[in-house]
């Protein structure tokens, strides 16, 4: 059945109620936007929990066990302790860019999912210009850090915020590339496009098998995207330089927080998406489908983070330019190559 | 273009506390951007005038303080001081208290190893081997509290033998401990020592040249790890480590990749001398008679024992009385925390934090 | 090489004077003169024979009636050690730095300057090290140290 996506199927409901145009907008943007915030909330929360489980489970303890079952409630009560800690603005601080920086990192965290593809025509709104849109918006993320590096007026997070906007800027290029090759045989950035060019062979028709050094240097590039591990020197808490988030507390410090995990969220659906076929699979409804397949990518992350050491800031660098951009290019080379020859 | 932009140099301090655990010592370090140009430690927070009290205390009061001066490798601080005062008297040890010594200081090495190759990965950001060693270490330790009571400060290796007889569950423990720590240390090693990130961060960092570990006394497997072969239970041999055949890792990187795998191979080594160890472990009494009123002859003697950080020394001067005259305890930490400064210089602020955790350097024993 | 032999190696081929003690351990044991440190020093780190570039130990001894200085060294190479101390005046005992022949000495004197009191002649960072840096009730080793706040052990 050939679902349209939410937000044009929501007018078209309310306006058979016989709505004005502005109103009819307005309720239908207000709408959408408290279910998906109100999801992406829900995920973030279950992210956290699931961190914390994974890790545990990783070194062989046990996590957290006595809020609720087996923990779950756990994020909820440190949400909570969080919003009853004194919002501290330094001082010497810029004030109002230490106030709009982790306001722009929310944002930007969740702008992206207008156009990520949850399930068959669950989609917000399908833009032509997809992928191309979620690229975009989430690069302002970089700019959040320079802004919380700046505002805070202290030399070690102007240091750390400058470090992690280098590395957010040089991990770009090979992602964009990467995600190139499949927009390049797929013809089309929009989403649903992407997803369902994905479809059919039983499965083997995922842009993965076709691209798998694609698939490899998102993957890379998207884990130093988000600042993880191993690419979380910015962050790293045994280093000198403390990061860009040092001078933040109470809740502010709370939406760095879970802007990194929604960031994470986000990263993982786009893999899923491009590379691992989106929403299609046989007899389960299709979110299940993109929420499993999701899900898994956030797990091979979080693998990472409690698995590999970290890199050092020169090594990371040096990692993007030499290393993952060379293979980038070379990637669109054989996708340029291959899908003229066989016509994919 | 490096002639004219003109750099700062910053004072930067890496205070007191530390992430990790490697006790209080303060590091003023002098930066130039991202290069160290000077290093300079501080180092008295712990100092707690071990020697000083000693001084006043018999023999075997004295033991359970030395426990303290170096709390990871107690057994082998107990079996200096005791093997000092014991040089200075005419005991005789029975045979089963120096099988008893060297299996506890042998599993105790391993723990002190364990941590430090645990500590060292937290340091550099893999989180997850350092709850694995620990593990291990907790069944090293559940042993120490079946034979004496304690998991860190012992008070068992005292003057003429040790404190008191293992337990009768101990034999098997011991036994199936050691079936495992082959395995579980290829596990480590699996994580670890193929890792690119981890020979990126630890390959060709900290490097001690050959003549530095001569001229600041180094021991140890830091030492071990700069081509200098000089184990003290082979060289310069002390109660029945003649009697072990056990191997002694040199490897000639200098870095702290080689000091890293120096570590996991002393563990293995260990392993071999406790598993001889407890097949050749004779009946008997562990102690030897010692009188309230202990009394050594009067003299000098200095004594060292391979400590997991290097050479452990005690310079015992006695009087002839109950009390020692003058107790000088130095451990290996101490000139890896004098050849620091000339290591990190000219390195990176991040490979600092790296260099400090591969010397396995410990305040208690610096400080006293 | 044994204890014979390096205490017939080390007499012959050292020329100022030096008493041999007598002991019961595998080391032989020196009594040097202060104003001789330094050439005994360098005499056993150089000599082919010796080798003894392992300084393990360096401390200070107060008597009660003089202070002492003793070395213990030992040689990575050849792996034999010897034990040798020097005598000082209590009023004004002053040694020289064994720095230019061992580094590792550094740290060493500079702990027994700040625990005795000892003046070393020629180290260039005679700082605090272990005593907090406000410190200022005198030389905590010395044997007639009274403390403000220390309150005696009481015997068994």
């Amino acid at each position: 059945m050939e679902l349209a996506p939410v937000f044009d199927w929501l007018y078209n409901q309310l306006s058979a109620l016989g709505l004005g145009d502005t109103l009819n907008n307005l309720i239908s943007l207000i709408v959408v936007s408290v279910i998906v915030f109100g999801f992406l909330c829900l995920v973030a929360l279950f992210l956290v929990w699931w961190e914390r489980k994974i890790s545990a489970h990783v070194q062989q303890r046990f996590g957290p066990m006595m809020t609720g079952w087996h923990g779950a409630l756990q994020t909820v009560a440190d949400a909570v302790k969080l919003l009853q800690k004194e919002d501290i603005t330094p001082a010497i601080a810029d004030r109002n860019v230490f106030f709009w920086a982790p306001v722009v990192c929310f944002t930007c965290a969740f702008a992206a999912y207008v156009v990520i593809p949850f399930g068959d025509g669950l989609i917000v709104s399908d833009l032509n210009i997809g992928i191309l849109y979620i690229i975009a918006i989430t690069t302002f993320t970089i700019i959040s850090l320079l802004m919380a590096g700046w505002g805070s007026n202290n030399k070690y997070a102007l240091l750390g915020g400058m470090r992690s906007a280098a590395q957010g800027v040089s991990y770009e290029v090979p992602l964009v590339l990467s995600i190139l090759g499949v927009v390049m045989v797929t013809g089309s950035m929009s989403m649903n496009d992407i997803v369902r060019a994905q479809s059919g062979w039983g499965g083997f028709h995922w842009n993965v098998f076709f691209q798998p050094l694609g698939f490899l240097i998102y993957v890379t590039a998207a884990t130093a995207e988000t600042n993880r591990t191993p690419f979380d020197i910015p962050e790293a808490e045994q280093e000198l330089v403390a990061g860009y988030n040092v001078e933040y507390s109470g809740m502010k410090f709370a939406m760095f927080f879970l802007a990194e995990f929604i960031n994470m969220f986000t990263v993982s659906a786009i893999t899923v998406t491009v590379f691992l076929g989106g929403w299609n699979g046989p007899f389960l409804p299709s979110w299940v489908w993109f929420l499993g397949k999701t899900l898994f990518m956030v797990f091979i992350m979080m693998l990472f983070r409690w698995t590999y050491p970290r890199l050092r800031v020169d090594q990371l660098m040096e990692f993007s330019w030499k290393v993952l951009l060379p293979l980038a290019f070379l990637n669109i080379v054989y996708v340029g190559v291959f899908a003229k020859w066989l016509n994919w | 273009m490096a002639e004219q932009l003109r750099t700062e140099e910053m004072m930067v301090n890496m205070g007191p506390q530390h992430p990790s655990t490697h006790g209080v010592c303060r590091l003023i370090l002098t930066i130039d951007g991202e290069v160290i140009n000077d290093c300079v430690p501080v180092i008295g927070y712990l100092h707690r005038a071990i020697e000083k009290i000693c001084e006043n205390r018999t023999y075997a009061q004295c033991i359970p303080l030395m426990d303290r001066f170096e709390y990871v490798t107690a057994m082998s601080c107990n079996w200096v001081f005791a093997l000092a005062a014991e040089k200075l008297s005419d005991i005789e040890i029975p045979e089963r208290a120096e099988y008893l010594r060297v299996i506890m200081a042998e599993l105790n090495r391993m723990a002190s190893h364990l941590l430090c190759i645990g500590v060292t990965s937290m340091d550099i950001g893999a989180l997850t081997p350092f709850l694995y060693t620990f593990r291990e270490r907790e069944m090293i330790l559940d042993l120490f509290e079946m034979t004496c009571g304690q998991r860190l400060t012992y008070n068992y290796i005292r003057v003429g033998g040790v404190s008191r007889d293992i337990p009768p569950e101990f034999v098997p423990m011991c036994r199936q401990f050691l079936d495992i720590i082959d395995a579980k240390v290829d596990d480590y090693e699996r994580v670890l020592t193929e890792n690119p990130i981890w020979i990126a961060r630890n390959k060709g960092i900290g490097i001690i040249p050959e003549q530095m570990v001569y001229d600041y006394a180094i021991s140890g497997p830091s030492a071990r790890a700069s081509g200098v072969n000089f184990d003290i239970r082979k060289h310069d041999t002390y109660s029945i480590y003649d009697r072990f055949d056990f191997e002694v890792p040199v490897f000639y990187g200098c870095d702290s990749y080689d000091r890293y795998r120096a570590r996991i191979a002393e563990v293995r080594q260990s392993a071999r001398i406790v598993r001889q160890a407890l097949d050749g472990l004779p009946d008997g009494p562990v102690r030897a008679k010692v009188s309230m009123n202990f009394k050594t002859k009067p003299g000098e003697v200095y004594t060292r024992i391979e400590n997991s950080r290097g050479e452990m020394g005690i310079n015992l001067i006695s009087d002839g009385s109950r009390k020692p005259f003058r107790v000088r305890a130095r451990g290996g930490s101490y000139n890896h925390l004098m050849a620091l400064p000339d290591i990190v210089r000219g390195t990176k602020i991040a490979d600092l934090v790296a260099i400090f955790a591969s010397l396995d350097i410990i305040m208690p024993e610096i400080d006293r | 090489m044994t204890k014979e032999q390096l205490t017939r190696h080390i007499k012959e081929n050292f020329s100022a004077e030096l008493d041999v003690i007598e002991n019961e351990q595998p080391e032989p044991y020196f009594i040097i003169k202060a104003d001789n440190l330094v050439k005994f020093c360098r005499f056993i780190h150089d000599d082919p024979g010796l080798v003894m570039d392992f300084l393990m130990n360096l401390s200070g001894v107060d008597t009660g009636e003089r202070f002492e200085v003793v070395y213990n060294v030992c040689s990575y190479r050849l792996k034999h050690r010897i034990y040798f101390k020097i005598l000082l005046d209590r009023q004004n005992a002053e040694f020289d730095t064994v720095r230019s022949v061992w580094p590792a000495a550094d740290w060493y004197e500079r702990e027994v300057w700040e625990l005795f009191g000892m003046n070393v002649r020629g180290h260039p960072n005679l700082t605090r090290f272990l005593l907090p840096d406000d410190w200022d009730e005198g030389h905590p080793l010395r044997k007639d140290w009274v403390g403000k706040d220390v309150i005696p052990f009481p015997e068994r």
